[in-house]
């Protein structure tokens, strides 16, 4: 959590000619585009245009028949859930994919899991390093919360919050990776007006103070206009338009793709 | 006031049993917690962890309990019950992972006879008896009789499930074990390797199972018999709640205290030999009213 | 302490601004806490030997930011311990801290920090700053605005702004580089400098700058700590808006001179949680907190087994009867007080601890008029909470119900050095030490609030009881009188009615007539539940509140209220004669209330003309007419006849006890 300002800088993370299918349908055909440092990028298309497949292609959920990706140098021809991970990756769900009988607190640790370092035993026995080792990640943890501004919920399981404040704490777990790709999937999606602007804030507060880049996939063209650097428009599984939002804002495809027009 | 003393036996005869049938009941929920599978398999693992030991302690030529080739023996099984994790994990798990809790439930079914089947094969079928060098001389206290393998069984098994307690709420492989218990697809996206939580699972239930295989065998001698333990399980984990681990606990005393009760003071009444049945009547009466179990988590569904 | 009453405040007090009483504390308890926030999780503490540091630092930084002395510096954010210390520290060096309530929207920023022509912001966070930058072109005297949490302020640039902890290094650096500053600073501080400025929206017109002197806070913070024998141990959380006159009494001028610990929640929504986890010893909570507190009890009671239930009720029962004795040490019986014992550990002590208030030694409300089954419920429980009277313009205290006599419709006698007189008109009249300096820029209003020779006038109308207890009745505006000469204070007689939960609104009419009558709007939740159980069926809410048994609930409310009024020699005449049940509820769609939801009398009093005129005739029911809005918003005509019931009235029972 020690990035300098952010300015957006090479490309973090390229999909290449991507192509998946389910049985005979196809979800995705040819996807190319890159993620580039510290940017927010927003994805997005009418329903089932292929959003949430290629965020799962990208973290490992869905392995792709076709094409590469290319994260932090590195060609593969598909990521697995625990590396993507591992490497750097984290995401939130569509549908809120929280541990909902585990407290606020708790779902927030787990996202430490992967930063512990102590081996099993000391864990078994909560002893020497392992508690020293807890008591740091707790700190991360806190701030967190701090930052998030739910210290009100912080013993609370999550299966008993709002909706609102449900998305909130499952961004705080995806953050508590200091993940350096942020894939957050709807992170508005059912939320009112003001619980909004609150997560607008958050995202915008994310990628600013840590540096992190983002893609998120979003269905409000309001708020992606505001806050994205860069917009990946698809349909149908196909990648129609990329560019800053007031490009793709001007292009006759999107529009067509919006008004339903062409197909 | 002999009458008294009379009831007190049964009762903390009845509750040390109970104790035992909790030990089973606690690999069934370990595995369920964790995966979301009813393993069927527990009972066949009780087997082979009894028979393995026991065949082993005398091939190596264990003279008495506790010298050095008994404690090899143990640390032997001990592998073989994690080997076993690793093995299930690789070979059914893995590839049936997403498939509907039937499919995988069908699956622990499969396990079970394979695993009785490859026992007994392995290491033969003959009734053996096992000796842990525990006393067998009653301990009398007032006009009490208790039987001492029971009662070591009892704070053994205590210490194992304050053990299990402390590992699932305090420590990291904990919270991944009940992250993974929560939602499956979340903690791959945090990073928890499922495999690797899914082989702990399977070790820990391995582990237990060996408990009870040492102890059930000790008890009644190491036979076949032995996987039927794992039925008089079913009774307590409708009682405790499939998801609870003191659940398993209080649901393992009162089946054990209440089987043994009703022998004694309400069997005469009916013609005896309710000990067999009692428990699922009791179960059968809980599902009546409250189908979640003592502790087990109310299962509501949001629209 | 009587003899103490005409007494002025002690001349030459050594300690006599806060900054002298931070340095006393600081060499006097050093080590012990002063400050406490939770942060991340866990609570900070400050001793006073560290805060003394604090301020210290903080005093320079603000002097390297150009502040003089008399300059007005603006403080707004939520409670923390670094805006209580930067309130300190400007006061330090001769500045006058004009704290803005956090929720105040740009427009009231506004207002203040250009009607108090503030120099100098300090501001908690990116939220405050941004309201004060969008208001910043209306002030051009803001010299510096200075933040504390940097958070989200990394892209201002503006060459006015500092970061607290930046401005606390220069202060540092200043202090070393300017040896006795801080030093002569504090000493050419003295009791009768404003010590801070606080705005007052008062029921009518603009803000008034109500400028408090270090004297008027000091002396009377110690008075009310000295007869409620507060020391440095008790521990307080502070939660309410540091605008708030109260707050500056309770969680600074009391601390200060007491030298107890203030602490400071983590966020305005764990208020709960941290008050549970700190669990403090003097707290003030204004009714509405007592209540939903109460509410929440009763509806985690309703969830609970029935045995927690049933040992719940039987307790509070007990409680009920003789909790408050106990409480006041009056005679109660062995039997009961075992009882009541055990209850403490079965059933009150549990309650008090998940609620934070197992170790409160005194608690206040004030503020407006507390249903006396709240109150009665928190006294049974054994906790002493008591309301006070006071208000900004008299540094808080002028009343305080005394231990161990606490009357519910009273505020209790006069604080130390309070004098309290009743004006010809009724209004209550008081001088004490606290009495305000004047208000900023504004000598009229200072003229109308206080006399030449020190007497605020509270425009509260009231009286003193047979005891001495002050009872405050109404507005004195709003008091009018009954042809036969009896006081009719309508406010009083409509709170006494809405305590009852049947009834959700009370319009009394009397002014100017023979005898008081009422309008009543039912409680459309309360007095529904009640009839499902009593298996009455209705079909709405104007049929429900035509009910005869409804009437004759609502019956037993008013002559319960009639009893009380009898046994008050000032009011015994105002006792409800008549009254009828209104068919709908008052609404703030119809205009009937403001958004606040208060009743606006005169607009009533003109629709329902017609009733009015019915409960003063000899009709039992008059044909209403009445144009409503729906929810959808469609207007329509409601038609109905609305029944006029009459209420017993009873002879005046307290005629013999008088003031002597």
């Amino acid at each position: 959590m020690t990035q300098p300002p952010r300015k957006i800088g090479g490309t973090l993370l390229k999909v290449d000619g991507i192509s998946l299918a389910f049985g005979g349908v196809k979800a995705l055909s040819d996807i190319s585009f890159e993620i580039r440092e510290h940017e927010i990028l927003a994805i997005i298309g009418p329903n089932g245009a292929g959003k949430s497949s290629m965020l799962n292609v990208i973290n490992g959920f869905y392995h792709p028949q076709q094409g590469a990706i290319t994260y932090k140098g590195a060609t593969r021809s598909q990521m697995r859930p625990h590396e993507a991970a591992a490497q750097g990756i984290a995401r939130t769900f569509q549908n809120i994919a929280l541990f909902r009988g585990m407290s606020t607190l708790d779902n927030i640790m787990t996202g430490r899991l992967l930063k512990m370092k102590t081996n099993f035993f000391m864990q078994a026995l909560y002893w020497g390093p392992a508690l020293k080792e807890e008591i740091a990640h707790r700190e991360v943890v806190e701030r967190i919360i701090d930052f998030l501004e739910i210290q009100s919920i912080r013993k609370t399981p999550v299966g008993r919050l709002p909706y609102g404040l449900q998305k909130r704490v499952e961004l705080g777990r995806a953050l508590a990776a200091e993940p350096e790709l942020l894939l957050l999937d709807e992170p508005m999606a059912g939320m009112n007006v003001e619980e909004k602007e609150d997560m607008c804030r958050f995202i915008l507060d994310v990628n600013d103070e840590f540096g992190t880049t983002i893609a998120l996939i979003e269905h409000d063209m309001g708020v992606v206009m505001d806050i994205s650097d860069r917009v990946v428009v698809l349909d149908y599984g196909r990648k129609i338009a990329d560019g800053r939002p007031d490009q793709v804002r001007a292009n006759q495809d999107v529009i067509d793709a919006y008004l339903g027009v062409g197909h | 006031m002999a009458d008294l003393f009379f009831f007190l036996e049964v009762l903390i005869g009845g509750l040390l049993s109970g104790v035992l049938y909790s030990l089973v009941a606690l690999g069934f929920v370990l595995i369920y917690k964790a995966s979301g599978v009813f393993n069927f398999a527990q009972g066949a693992m009780v087997l082979l962890a009894g028979l393995t030991f026991v065949r082993l302690t005398q091939i190596l030529g264990s003279e008495h309990p506790w010298d050095g080739m008994f404690v090899l023996a143990l640390a032997i099984t001990f592998a073989v019950m994690i080997a076993l994790a690793f093995a299930v994990e690789r070979v059914v798990l893995r590839p049936l992972v997403n498939q509907a809790q039937i499919i995988m439930f069908m699956a622990t079914i499969g396990l079970t006879f394979f695993l009785e089947g490859a026992a007994q094969g392995v290491w033969g079928s003959q009734v053996h008896r096992l000796n842990l060098g525990v006393s067998e001389l009653p301990i009398i206290i007032g006009d009490v009789l208790l039987p001492p393998l029971d009662l070591v069984a009892a704070a053994a098994a205590a210490a194992m499930v304050a053990g299990l307690a402390v590992f699932f709420s305090r420590t990291r492989i904990g919270r991944a074990l009940r992250a993974v218990a929560d939602d499956h697809q979340a903690a791959l996206s945090v990073g928890i390797p499922l495999q690797s939580i899914w082989v702990v699972v399977w070790s820990v239930a391995g582990i237990v199972a060996l408990f009870a295989g040492l102890v059930w065998g000790a008890k009644l001698g190491v036979q076949f018999s032995l996987t039927l333990v794992a039925l008089k399980a079913l009774p307590v984990l409708i009682l405790g709640g499939f998801t609870s681990i003191p659940g398993a606990i209080i649901g393992g005393l009162i089946i054990g205290a209440s089987e043994k009760l009703a022998e004694v003071f309400i069997g005469p009444l009916v013609g005896g030999a309710i000990e067999n049945w009692f428990p699922y009547m009791l179960a059968l009466v809980f599902l009546l009213f409250r189908p979640q179990g003592l502790f087990g988590e109310k299962i509501i569904k949001r629209v | 302490m009587a003899d103490q009453a005409a007494a002025p405040a002690p001349v030459g007090d050594p300690d006599d601004t806060f900054s002298k009483l931070l340095r006393r504390n600081a060499s006097q308890r050093g080590a012990r806490p002063a400050s406490r926030e939770k942060e991340y999780g866990i609570w900070q503490t400050w001793s006073w030997a560290e805060v003394e540091r604090e301020v210290r630092a903080l005093a320079c930084g603000l002097a390297t930011l150009g502040l003089k002395r008399g300059d007005r510096v603006a403080i707004v954010g939520d409670n923390r311990p670094r805006l209580y210390w930067t309130m300190v520290a400007a006061q330090a060096i001769g500045g006058v801290p004009v704290p803005v309530y956090q929720d105040a929207v740009a427009d009231e920023m506004k207002y203040v920090l250009d009607h108090a022509e503030v120099r100098f912001v300090v501001a908690e966070d990116q939220e405050q700053v941004d309201k004060v930058l969008a208001v910043r072109e209306f002030c051009p005297r803001i010299d510096a605005v200075v933040f504390c949490d940097p958070r989200g302020m990394r892209h201002y640039d503006q060459s006015f702004l500092r970061q607290y902890d930046r401005m606390q290094d220069e202060g540092r650096a200043y202090d070393a580089a300017h040896p006795g500053f801080y030093e002569a600073e504090i000493a050419t501080g003295k009791g009768s400098d404003v010590a801070i400025m606080l705005y007052t929206s008062g029921t009518t017109g603009t803000p008034k700058g109500c400028m408090l002197s270090f004297d008027n806070l000091i002396v009377t913070a110690r008075n009310a700590a000295e007869r409620e024998h507060l020391t440095e141990a008790e521990e307080v959380l502070a939660y309410l808006p540091m605008a708030w006159v109260g707050d500056n009494i309770f969680s600074l001028a009391q601390a200060y001179a007491t030298g107890f610990c203030v602490s400071c929640p983590e966020s305005s929504a764990t208020v709960m949680t941290d008050l549970r986890e700190l669990g403090p010893t003097y707290f003030f909570a204004p009714p509405r907190i007592f209540e939903n507190v109460l509410t929440q009890v009763m509806i985690r009671m309703e969830d609970a087994s029935w045995i927690k239930r049933r040992m719940f009720h039987y307790f509070m029962n007990l409680a009920k009867r003789v909790g408050i004795a106990i409480l006041d040490g009056k005679p109660a019986g062995i039997i009961d007080r075992l009882l009541y014992a055990l209850g403490g550990v079965l059933v009150y002590g549990p309650l008090k601890n998940t609620l934070g208030f197992s170790r409160i030694r005194l608690a206040y409300t004030a503020g407006e008029a507390i249903g006396p089954d709240i109150f009665d419920f928190y006294r049974s429980l054994g906790m002493n909470i008591k309301q006070l009277y006071g208000m900004t313009e008299t540094a808080v205290f002028i009343c305080i119900q005394p231990d161990g006599q606490v009357k519910p419709d009273t505020v209790g006698t006069p604080a130390p050095e309070v004098e309290v007189k009743i004006a010809d008109n009724g209004e209550v009249l008081v001088r004490s030490p606290g009495v305000f300096l004047r208000y900023y820029k504004n000598d009229a209003a200072t003229a109308e609030a206080k006399t030449g020779d020190g007497w605020v006038h509270t425009g509260d109308a009231g009286y003193f009881d047979g005891d001495g207890h002050l009872k405050i009745i109404d507005r004195a505006k709003d008091v009018g009188r009954l042809t036969g000469g009896g006081l009719f204070a309508p406010k009083y007689l409509e709170n006494k009615l809405k305590f009852f939960p049947f009834i959700k609104e009370a319009v009394a009419f009397g002014h100017g007539r023979d005898h008081a009558a009422a309008f009543i709007n039912i409680d459309r939740e309360a007095t529904g539940n009640w009839a499902e159980r009593q298996g009455l069926a209705y079909a709405s809410y104007s049929d429900l509140a035509a009910r005869a048994e409804v009437y004759d609930q609502i019956r037993q409310c008013i002559e319960k209220v009639n009893a009380d009024l009898a046994a008050d020699p000032k009011l015994a005449a105002s006792q409800i004669r008549r009254f009828l049940i209104l068919h709908k509820e008052l609404d703030a769609d119809d205009g009937e209330l403001t958004r606040t939801r208060k009743v606006r009398r005169s607009f009533v009093a003109e629709r329902y003309a017609k009733q009015i005129g019915a409960l003063y005739s000899n009709a039992d029911a008059i044909d209403i007419e009445a144009q409503v809005t729906f929810e959808d918003g469609r207007k329509g005509m409601l038609k109905a006849k609305l029944k006029i019931a009459e209420a017993h009235t009873f002879a005046p029972t307290d005629t013999v006890r008088r003031a002597g």
